[in-house]
């Protein structure tokens, strides 16, 4: 595959090769923005970017002298950004007739102030921090992966297959791995498809794992309309429901299953995988400079085929502990947008997989919002997606220094 | 079995007209060097806000005008992280398709089930009695009429116009834009404003002339559609005329056999267009990538931080 796939990466790097060379350094200051040494690595850079036009466009480009103050600018960046995105929200509810002070104080009060709904928050965290690590890992190698939601669909599929055929046959425990390993499987193969496009027909992954998405969710219409069609379900068709002993256990007295401790445990070794091991370097290497990459003789295809499914694996485990954690059998709306989600929470994040897990839960927080404005102020549950697109697009668009003013033309 | 084509045909004509309209938007913005992501969300604020004008004011043609004004605000959001902010493409098309499912699901819930004044069906006489082609091309709604002549109009503004080239060298090459003194910022605010305009409208087609309804999240992938069906009909607009009517019969297909009573699992049907979709791009393969706008390349193949 490797021989297939380097006449079009060679296509692709010859085109440009001067933008590619100035790239390279973006992409190594931007990688190091990721940690906490953003501002000793920006230094240098500034008095070139004081000079540039483009700097006296955005006022917020000083010269850093400290790290303290830096951070404490970002801090400010991301609080007026936020209040922004409150204060829109707040003008459309009034523009609806609502009276946001007590459409913010029933949701608060509803969402934060009682224990079954905290920890809604993170029964919802769970697939979404593994759907976001989805993202993670292929935008390290500067793959786009808009997938998540295909992918936990799979996984959802595949885990439900194994729930449905051998879930009363099987020890728990069994099932419970068995479920594990093809909800991981059905993701790395689903986002792996969508690499193995990109790698042999130059189809953007971008483009496939949108499309993708949608295959997936008819595929799970399809068989919970009939194959997998639960016979004594009553209603709106479902699967069978999955063997008491196959479901994910709770930690401790609580509702929150133990789905939410394998995103945590997948987000640490996804952290140690990038910034420790050869593979994790090599990824960066990729995502900084391709052509560089496979002058240096790495194995571009192998490690972006890689990427992808690590990430398809992580997003299908989301799937799964949605499955069996919560859901405990397929239904129409089984994902209810997890995947989408998941891929801003990764923006949000800057695709860093320590702040993934912070912006998993908060977008986490706002969707169990929606379902408490829903309930309190009779208003539909995705207008909380009016407030999650208002923060993301404060995020995306004025949270960052404009570093790329070579590009800006 | 005769019928059964031109029962799928036909639809394929008025079910493709809102897929058509969002996909020579996003040509025009993608031929600017932007891709946009948020035609979902265009094509969702069109269809509510032609149906919520519709209903207020009566008038259909108000509700057209609306449509297409809310697609292009949208589409503006996305213009300015991109164009001024130079936001990522894809995260930010998103964001704003999200921000569109929200307000429309904020606004839209009021219409819901409400009865309009729609745009129907209007059978060109003569033409329209034509056996086999009057049904198919002459028995449709006036936006579907319109998107005859809109598709290539936009061909002749981005290939013969002046505009057009200045739109074209955007996408190829804005240094030179530069050079000649023109801004490339502004050629790309418009292009994918206008493009926003067209996605709007066909949001509008989808909801006062072709489904007579409006639901949360009525659209359901058809932007996405629109985005894939630019790339493999190579930006070229009177392609994407044709590859629309090809999505609208894969779509029109699942209706029309089930209601000849086909026992056959809708789910399966529905997943037709998308997998055309990406076994067409599979067989085109790197031409279609050899054929994209310079710029939009970038896009495609480097990762913008």
């Amino acid at each position: 595959m490797s021989d297939a796939t380097i006449p079009a990466q060679a296509e692709g790097g010859a085109v440009i090769p001067k933008p590619r060379a100035a790239h390279g350094t973006q992409d190594a200051a931007d990688a190091a923005g990721g940690g906490t040494v953003a501002t000793a690595t920006l230094v240098p850079e500034v008095p070139v970017a004081a000079g540039t036009p483009g700097a006296s466009v955005d006022p917020g480009v000083p010269p850093t002298e400290s790290r303290l103050t830096g951070f404490g600018r970002g801090l400010a960046r991301w609080v007026a950004a936020l209040a922004g995105a409150i204060a829109i929200f707040t003008v459309l509810l009034l523009v609806k007739g609502a009276n946001p002070a007590s459409v913010y104080a029933d949701v608060w009060t509803s969402t934060f102030t009682n224990q079954p709904s905290i920890e809604q928050i993170f029964v919802k965290a769970a697939p979404l921090l593994l759907g976001a690590l989805a993202v993670v890992v292929p935008a390290r190698a500067g793959l786009v992966n808009v997938g998540g939601e295909g992918q936990i669909v799979m996984g959802a599929v595949a885990a439900g297959g194994i729930g449905i055929s051998l879930g009363d046959r099987l020890g728990g425990g069994l099932v419970m791995i068995l479920m594990i390993v093809a909800s991981m499987a059905a993701g790395a193969a689903w986002a792996g498809l969508a690499a193995v496009l990109r790698l042999t027909v130059g189809i953007n992954e971008a483009v496939s794992t949108l499309l993708m998405n949608y295959i997936a969710l008819d595929l799970l219409l399809y068989l919970i309309y009939s194959p997998w069609k639960d016979p004594h379900g009553t209603g709106q068709p479902t699967t069978a429901e999955l063997a008491d002993t196959a479901k994910l256990p709770y930690l401790g007295t609580t509702a929150v299953h133990v789905g939410f401790v394998f995103a945590l445990i997948a987000t640490a070794v996804v952290w140690v995988l990038l910034r420790y091991t050869t593979w994790g370097f090599r990824l960066r290497v990729i995502g900084g400079n391709p052509e560089a990459a496979r002058r240096a003789g790495l194995p571009v295809a192998l490690l972006l085929l890689s990427a992808m499914a690590v990430g398809g694996a992580l997003a299908g485990l989301g799937g799964m502990v949605h499955y069996a954690g919560v859901e405990y059998k397929l239904r129409t709306g089984i994902t209810t947008n997890f995947g989408y989600i998941a891929f801003l929470a990764s923006w949000l994040a800057r695709h860093n997989p320590v702040s993934v897990v912070v912006a998993a839960l908060a977008l986490a927080a706002i969707t169990v919002a929606g379902d408490s404005l829903q309930i309190d102020s009779g208003l539909p549950a995705a207008s909380v997606n009016i407030l999650m697109g208002l923060v993301l697009i404060a995020v995306l668009g004025w949270t960052t220094r404009r570093k790329s003013e070579g590009k800006a033309r | 079995m005769s019928s059964l084509a031109v029962d799928v045909l036909a639809g394929a004509v008025g079910g493709g007209t809102a897929i058509m309209y969002a996909g020579l938007g996003e040509t025009i913005s993608e031929r600017a060097g932007v891709i946009n992501l948020g035609t979902e969300g265009s094509m969702l604020g069109g269809a509510l806000a032609a149906y919520a004008a519709t209903a207020t004011s009566g008038s259909p043609w108000v509700g057209v005008l609306a449509g297409m004004g809310a697609g292009a605000a949208l589409a503006a959001v996305h213009a300015v992280l991109v164009v001024a902010r130079k936001a990522n493409q894809f995260a930010s098309g998103l964001t704003v398709m999200f921000f569109a499912l929200g307000l429309t699901s904020l606004f839209g819930a009021a219409y819901v089930g409400r009865q309009i004044h729609a745009l129907d069906p209007w059978k060109v006489p003569g033409l329209g009695s034509i056996p086999w082609v009057g049904p198919i091309l002459f028995d449709h709604d006036p936006l579907t009429y319109l998107s005859f002549a809109v598709g290539p109009l936009v061909w002749w503004l981005l290939y013969k116009s002046r505009v057009g080239l200045l739109i074209r060298t955007a996408g190829e090459h804005s240094e030179v834009l530069l050079v000649h003194g023109y801004s490339t910022n502004l050629v790309r605010y418009v292009s994918v404003i206008a493009g926003g305009g067209l996605c709007g409208l066909g949001g509008a087609q989808l909801s006062i002339a072709y489904s007579n309804a409006w639901f949360e999240n009525m659209t359901v992938g058809r932007g996405f559609i629109a985005v894939a069906l630019v790339i493999f009909a190579t930006w070229n607009p009177l392609r994407v005329m044709a590859g629309s009517y090809l999505f609208g019969a894969a779509l029109a297909l699942s209706p029309a056999l089930q209601a000849r009573g086909y026992g056959i699992n809708q789910f399966a049907l529905d997943a037709i267009p998308f997998v055309v979709t990406i076994l067409v791009l599979a067989v085109l393969g790197r031409r279609t990538l050899l054929a994209a706008p310079d710029e939009l390349r970038r896009v495609f193949e480097t990762r913008a931080a």
